[in-house]
């Protein structure tokens, strides 16, 4: 009964779709994670070093959080 | 299952070890920098002092003059070792009188200890006692005289690196050159290729693997080199012309037992080597998208 309900359903396929890439390199998921911690500490060093002055440190921690984020996801 | 228990049980030793030597120290380091932590001050507490280690860092006038230092003498003496280590490889291939000698007596610098290797070349350097300063004035005029010229210095900091790390780059160049299969060559030079189209399209790329685990293990080695230079120029003098961000590093940990910044100086270091290191690693391997 159960196979019969299984043959009747329609078949579901995961299309991969081909999103736009930040990236100009092929990754894997550890090179993104990497490259989003290198980018973190970038960010928050010439933050401080140029930017600090005259804006918090907290807002290249967001700016790094979003970038991270959007390189795991789509990088 | 018990296949990969075993596994893992074979690995856990090797593995214990690595987390003891490796990642535990490299967290103390992490943590103790964002610590203002004098062991030497009369409280001898470690206070929380969250970025601002890093905060001193960015102004740090000393420590971007050593880290551009170490920047400028890694850059010159591994270029310089890598086109030299591959000549003399290319060289060691074939066979000429005294091969065997030569290839021993270019090999001796390897063996010596860095501190020792400072010492020889502070006894050739030293003005008005080495050989070194002594010839190039008598034969030249030249006055060579490194604990006043800044560049003359940095010159024989570099010239002592290439010295020192060139049969390195040689012999692990020569185990390369001689595991490279010989039919590419050979259908290349039936084709009619020259011997630059061979070297630039066979050989070049077959020892790309062995370029790069060179140029790795070099620029590690020169972004921390202390001790050869520390001994030579007297911890990195002229002034601060010769200071290495190691021996930067060691004046701020040791005499001035200032360990939270000290560790925030090592962190950042070791965050420059790993960026330049997969920088060039992405570079030379990596596909691009199209």
């Amino acid at each position: 009964m159960a196979d019969q309900e299984q043959i009747h359903h329609p078949v579901e396929h995961q299309v991969e779709v081909d999103r736009p890439h930040l990236l100009p390199i092929y990754t894997n998921a550890f090179d993104r994670v990497f490259i989003s911690i290198v980018l973190l500490v970038a960010i928050h060093l010439l933050w401080m070093r140029f930017l600090e002055a005259y804006l918090p440190l907290e807002i290249a921690t967001i700016i790094s959080l979003v970038v991270g984020y959007i390189i795991i996801r789509r990088g | 299952m018990r296949k990969t228990r075993t596994g893992w049980l074979l690995l856990a030793p090797s593995m214990i070890i690595l987390f003891v030597v490796g990642i535990v120290p490299f967290i103390y380091v992490l943590y103790v920098g964002f610590f203002d932590w004098n062991l030497f001050s009369a409280s001898r507490e470690m206070n929380f002092t969250g970025v601002d280690n890093y905060r001193q860092l960015v102004f740090d006038p000393l420590f971007l003059d050593a880290l551009w230092v170490t920047i400028r003498f890694t850059f010159f003496a591994v270029v310089s070792q890598l086109i030299i280590g591959f000549f003399l490889a290319q060289m060691l291939l074939r066979d000429f009188p005294g091969k065997s000698f030569f290839r021993t007596i270019h090999t001796i610098p390897l063996m010596i200890a860095p501190i020792a290797i400072g010492a020889i070349w502070r006894l050739l350097t030293i003005p008005g006692f080495g050989p070194v300063p002594f010839l190039l004035d008598r034969w030249f005029d030249f006055d060579f005289n490194i604990g006043t010229n800044a560049s003359q210095a940095f010159l024989a900091i570099v010239i002592m690196d290439i010295w020192h790390w060139t049969p390195f780059v040689t012999l692990t160049m020569l185990a390369g050159l001689s595991a490279l299969p010989v039919e590419p060559r050979e259908a290349a030079l039936v084709d009619g290729a020259n011997g630059w189209q061979v070297f630039r399209y066979i050989t070049l790329p077959q020892m790309q693997p062995v370029v790069l685990t060179v140029l790795f293990i070099r620029i590690m080695d020169g972004l921390r080199t202390v001790d050869e230079i520390n001994m030579l120029t007297n911890g990195g003098g002229p002034g601060t012309s010769t200071r290495t961000v190691g021996i930067h590093i060691f004046r701020v940990v040791f005499p001035q037992t200032d360990y939270g910044y000290g560790s925030a100086m090592s962190l950042l270091t070791l965050y420059l080597t790993i960026v330049a290191c997969w920088f060039l690693f992405v570079s030379l391997t990596q596909v691009r998208r199209r």
